[in-house]
């Protein structure tokens, strides 16, 4: 509705003068609820990485920035190490979840046609059902004597009781589980791209001469970069802050900073190195969205409403 | 002839595509053929067909009260976040909108902090206040996680709406609030309903939030689920229901988006 009508519109009732201008005051109660539930919380974990508040029992809680300087390079500190390896993982999962998930969005917005609403549904389903009980479903399959390595003794293949070792509690099981649990919605961004894309362009590159690979590299992979980006960076945040998985199939080499985090606000409970460590991840992950944030364009961030 | 690729091609990327659902069904079939075999080891050869995991699952009382305590609390979060979604998706459509930038950070925040250090935040809230964990602290902690969900998922469909069939209801002479009533609210329902049912698997599913702030002696049930993975006496049982719910889901979100798009075919003219 336009400014003019509503004003035209004699006699306003004390709801519609309210909402005349705008509806926009309805934002104030989620904007309250997530200033509690998120910024304020995060406000405390400031305090607690610079030890102005304390769980510890007889610690002053003056400002200090030793945990920091603890963590921070230069210092051969086991905690970044621990950050390092985690973000190593992280990418190579991110980035091979790009490459497996590209030629089925391929296969769905070239080639299956009209079976293809069908089929994207199919492959998203499992994306939907329990985390947790999908990377318990790997750790039967990967466990020492689980589905793979029972299969090998029962083929020969390897000496009864002789398991591969590295199938679980290694870097390999929870990056596997990692890429298992986001090739299907990696997927997503890449297809919606393909599926807007001018197939005349497509056209026009052939009838110029070029053969279907030419095409492919010249054409439709740089118009497609936005859909890859999109679908990388959708991995990558998650999975830069993921515990789960090495909780379950990763071993003491092979857990995660998030796990990091975790024993430092339940085993070995120290909340003030804790929030360092948190407020590293939030940042970082922060810097991730400010670099890449543009390729997640959504409905929420056009500049003006259509209504 | 397709442009995009040659008969072929298409071949090719339609054998990968069946070798990735295959990767992406196996552990989900996995899982229920061990619930139904007899050992007590996940391990190859299968030792017999059985179902006493299933019963042994269902007459374990700590793994249905924290089943029972996981549903409840994924509908109030489901409710909650999506009326608060609804809410804020209308005042997100208003023209003249304040900080309309900073609002929008805002709300998508919770989308990319990850879980791990919400989790810890409401956990130091807590303390902070005072207060114990419990599962009031879950609830809310839920609502905050799938609120941005519900709002990707009603504000694009309030947005599309077609605006003059709402002017239309006020020039007949309809209030804003009736016409919101009975013309906006039942065009948006399909997008309430999807909107609800993102938010109760999210509820339904978390892990980390819930790890931190669930109260003792009453685990969620992914928590009662992650103690009884680490448990072997447990895991078949855990393998069981787990099955049941897997299958549940699975139907639940096909059928559902089956339903939402004849649903939407239907509403938009």
């Amino acid at each position: 509705m336009s400014a003019a009508t509503s004003a035209s519109r004699p006699r306003a009732s004390l709801f519609e003068r309210l909402s005349a201008p705008g509806r926009g005051w309805l934002t104030v109660p989620a904007i309250f609820f997530l200033l509690a539930v998120f910024i304020f919380p995060l406000v405390l974990i400031g305090l607690y990485s610079v030890n102005l508040l304390t769980n510890r029992f007889g610690v002053p809680t003056n400002f200090s920035l030793v945990n920091w300087e603890s963590f921070l390079p230069p210092g051969d500190n086991v905690f970044w190490g621990r950050f390092k390896s985690s973000m190593v993982i992280t990418l190579l999962v991110s980035v091979l979840a790009v490459i497996a998930a590209y030629p089925v969005a391929y296969f769905l917005a070239f080639v299956a046609r009209k079976r293809r609403y069908t089929l994207l549904l199919l492959i998203l389903a499992p994306f939907f059902t329990s985390y947790l009980l999908r990377v318990i479903a790997w750790k039967v399959i990967l466990a020492n004597n689980g589905v793979i390595n029972s299969v090998l003794w029962q083929l020969g293949l390897r000496e009864h009781g002789d398991g591969v070792t590295w199938l679980i509690y290694s870097w390999f099981a929870v990056g596997l589980v990692l890429f298992y649990s986001w090739v299907p919605f990696v997927a997503l961004p890449i297809y919606v791209v393909l599926e807007n894309l001018d197939t005349r362009l497509l056209e026009a590159a052939q009838d110029l001469g070029a053969g279907r690979f030419r095409t492919f590299f010249r054409v439709t992979l740089p118009l497609s970069l936005p859909g890859v980006i999109a679908a990388f960076v959708f991995v990558l945040i998650p999975t830069t802050g993921e515990f789960i998985a090495p909780l379950l199939v990763g071993g003491p080499d092979s857990s995660m900073f998030g796990n990091t985090i975790q024993s430092f606000f339940q085993e070995t409970p120290n909340w003030n190195y804790g929030a360092v460590l948190a407020m590293w991840l939030i940042a970082v992950v922060l810097v991730l969205v400010l670099l890449f944030g543009r390729f997640l364009s959504t409905d929420l961030r056009e500049s003006k409403a259509t209504t | 002839m397709s442009v995009a690729a040659s008969k072929t091609g298409g071949r090719v990327l339609g054998g990968y595509f069946v070798l990735l659902a295959i990767f992406l069904y196996a552990p989900l079939a996995v899982m229920i053929i061990f619930a139904f075999d007899d050992s007590f080891v996940q391990t190859l050869p299968w030792s017999g067909f059985t179902t006493k995991w299933f019963h042994n699952a269902f007459s374990n009382e700590e793994l249905i009260d924290s089943l029972k305590r996981s549903v409840w609390i994924g509908i109030v979060a489901a409710i909650l976040a999506t009326l608060l979604g609804l809410i804020t998706a209308v005042g997100m459509t208003a023209h003249k909108l304040r900080l309309r930038g900073a609002l929008t950070a805002l709300v998508l925040l919770p989308l990319v902090i990850p879980y791990i250090v919400l989790a810890v935040g409401m956990l130091i809230l807590l303390n902070w206040l005072g207060l114990q964990r419990t599962l009031l602290a879950v609830l809310i902690g839920h609502v905050a996680v799938s609120v941005p969900y519900c709002l990707l998922i009603i504000l694009p469909r309030l947005r599309t709406l077609d605006q003059a069939i709402v002017d239309a209801a006020r020039d007949l002479g309809a209030s804003p609030w009736t016409a919101f009533r009975r013309v906006t609210l039942p065009l948006v329902m399909p997008a309430l309903f999807a909107s609800a049912l993102i938010a109760f698997t999210i509820s339904f599913d978390e892990f980390a939030i819930a790890s931190f702030l669930v109260p003792p002696g009453e685990p969620t049930y992914p928590v009662y689920v992650y103690t009884g993975a680490r448990t072997p006496a447990l895991q078949p049982q855990i393998l069981a229901l787990g099955s049941v719910v897997v299958v549940a889901s699975l139907v639940i979100v096909v059928g559902a988006e089956l339903f939402r798009t004849r649903a939407e075919r239907r509403l938009v003219v």
